[in-house]
């Protein structure tokens, strides 16, 4: 909150200054009124290789995400944008970092857990938190302009400091435009680990003490093994150990081009420099090693359905978490374009190619088609094709090697390609003619999307809008 | 690479040649002919950056700021 409070105080600094340096020349505002943006998205998906439990799992969740954007006109040149919003979730495969329920595995009537159901921990929901500020001045010819941002955000592993700023040069009496930005996060993880793993650390790596006491543990044929290893193997995650250097940090450098090709048509080239360090693992992700023994706390009949929805009580354990690279570069490039076909049509296109030093590749198209069925109302159908390769780390369920240096069943670095369909409809009213007390509603806009994976994952989301201005 | 360095110059040879005036722009300043997202785009382009394991390229963020890219 501290922080929050001193990124609010710097800006509104800087306005002041800002303020007193404004010319008494007449130039059309950049911002005429002080804008006031109420957004709120729902978003649902459902899939079966949640990373949480190792690549195989329900994927199921849901977000609610209420945001305000507040942009001030503090003079003629200068605007000054605070944007605060928060991410409420409920995930099953993140309530699995502890699948034996809130009472832990050793309660009395039998440790139960599966990939395929959502645990009651402390885990199954959380908010994010997340303050962003911007401040921008345009030059009196408004062909300079230069903007400066700080970000705050935080959820229960996870905290960030962002701070960026970019600057955009108008030239070619205004056809061309040339802007180039940098962003720094600084982020942090606060680790949460796989209740088994962070317990078994815990007990002294003694399989008869603190969390496994009293709690049995089965073998791949079903059989409960003996804990001191002294009659066959035992459940031993070697590789396991807790996170020494928990920064996450970003760097990046954006470029960008646009031009105006006709009266008629425009379009922007662009690319990113994109360079992180740090853990860029995530410390509640499993994985299994398929050169490693398999271990099961549970009903040992389940054991053979492991990897099917009807497993309801039965859990593999971890042999590590998730890990990957402590550096990535990531270049993606693209363009847009945009042509206004009449006063009812325009078509919208993107494309980016993507490439980073993990082994990933990707190919995303995009196209919009805005329709104007009113003076008031504009349609927005839209589509989007996308498709990735794999990381090179990347391995299903219980497929990666213990002697590997990396490895991850996160189906996020899989290879997949993805189809996207979307459909918004937008009022706008420029003269605001419906008021809320100061306020005239000049926008309403609502977009639906549905999106589905190659590899069985589905989700959709609906997004609102309302934008007041004040009279 | 070399169809991005090709691309830059097919852009700035259209530069050279066409000059629209203030008063030819009524279509470019058309709200939906804008180079970016829309606003209220920020959701499901967040929610694509959890889901895929590509980011940036979109004139908003790039990476960071959360555990998820």
């Amino acid at each position: 909150m501290k922080n929050i409070i001193k990124f609010v105080l710097f800006f509104f600094t800087i306005a002041t200054f800002a303020q007193n340096d404004s010319t008494k020349v007449y130039k059309k505002r950049v911002l005429e009124s002080t804008e006031v943006d109420f957004l709120m998205s729902y978003y649902e998906q459902n899939g079966d290789n949640a990373s949480v439990t190792g690549g195989i799992g329900t994927e199921e969740l849901t977000d609610l995400s209420p945001t305000i954007v507040v942009s001030i006109p503090l003079n003629e040149d200068d605007i000054l944008t605070v944007d605060f919003g928060i991410s409420a979730y409920t995930s099953a495969s993140s309530s699995n970092l502890n699948p034996f329920d809130k009472s832990g595995a050793s309660v009395e009537s039998g440790a139960k857990g599966t990939p395929w159901l959502a645990a009651s921990g402390a885990s199954a929901s959380d908010i994010w938190y997340g303050l962003n500020t911007a401040y921008s001045h345009s030059s009196d010819d408004r062909n300079f302009i230069w903007e400066a941002h700080a970000s705050y955000a935080t959820e229960y592993d996870y905290t960030s400091i962002g701070f960026g700023g970019s600057t955009a040069k108008l030239f070619n009496q205004k056809n061309t435009e040339l802007n180039i930005g940098f962003q720094v996060y600084l982020d942090n993880w606060i680790p949460e680990y796989p209740t088994e793993l962070d317990s078994y650390l815990e007990a002294g790596e003694d399989l008869n003490n603190g969390y496994f006491n009293g709690v049995s543990i089965l073998n791949q044929d079903g059989f409960e093994i003996d804990k001191s290893g002294n009659s066959g193997p035992i459940w031993n995650p070697e590789n396991f150990d807790f996170i020494n250097d928990k920064s996450r940090n970003t760097y990046s450098v954006s470029v960008s081009l646009s031009q105006i090709v006709s009266k008629n048509a425009q379009g922007v080239l662009f690319f990113d420099l994109v360079q992180q360090k740090g853990w860029l693992s995530n410390p509640i992700q499993r994985v299994y090693f398929k050169d490693k023994e398999n271990f099961y706390i549970g009903n040992s009949e389940s054991i053979p359905i492991y990897t099917s929805r009807e497993n309801t009580d039965v859990f593999h354990l971890a042999d590590d978490i998730e890990k990957l690279p402590d550096t990535r570069h990531k270049i993606p490039i693209g363009l847009r374009f945009n042509y206004f076909i009449n006063e009812f049509l325009t078509v919208r296109t993107y494309y980016r190619y993507y490439y980073d030093d993990w082994g990933v590749y990707s190919h995303t198209a995009n196209v919009e088609v805005p329709i104007k069925i009113s003076d008031k109302f504009t349609l927005y159908p839209s589509f989007r094709y996308y498709t990735q390769t794999a990381a090179d780390y990347f391995a299903p369920y219980n497929e990666n090697i213990s002697t590997d240096n990396y490895y991850t069943s996160d189906y996020d670095l899989s290879k997949f390609n993805a189809n996207q369909y979307g459909f918004g409809v937008s009022y706008t009213d420029i003269f605001t003619k419906a008021n809320v007390w100061k306020f005239g509603i000049k926008n309403v806009d609502l977009r639906f999307h549905q999106y589905d994976r190659s590899n069985g994952l589905s989700a959709w989301i609906v997004s609102g809008a309302i934008k007041f201005v004040m009279q | 690479m070399k169809k991005a360095f090709l691309l830059i110059v097919v852009i700035f040879t259209f530069s050279s040649c066409v000059v629209v005036k203030e008063y030819e722009k009524v279509n470019i300043n058309d709200p939906d002919m804008k180079l970016t997202n829309y606003g209220i785009d920020r959701f499901n382009t967040n929610a694509l950056l959890y889901r895929e394991a590509t980011s940036g390229g979109n004139g908003g963020k790039t990476s960071g700021g959360c555990g998820c890219n």
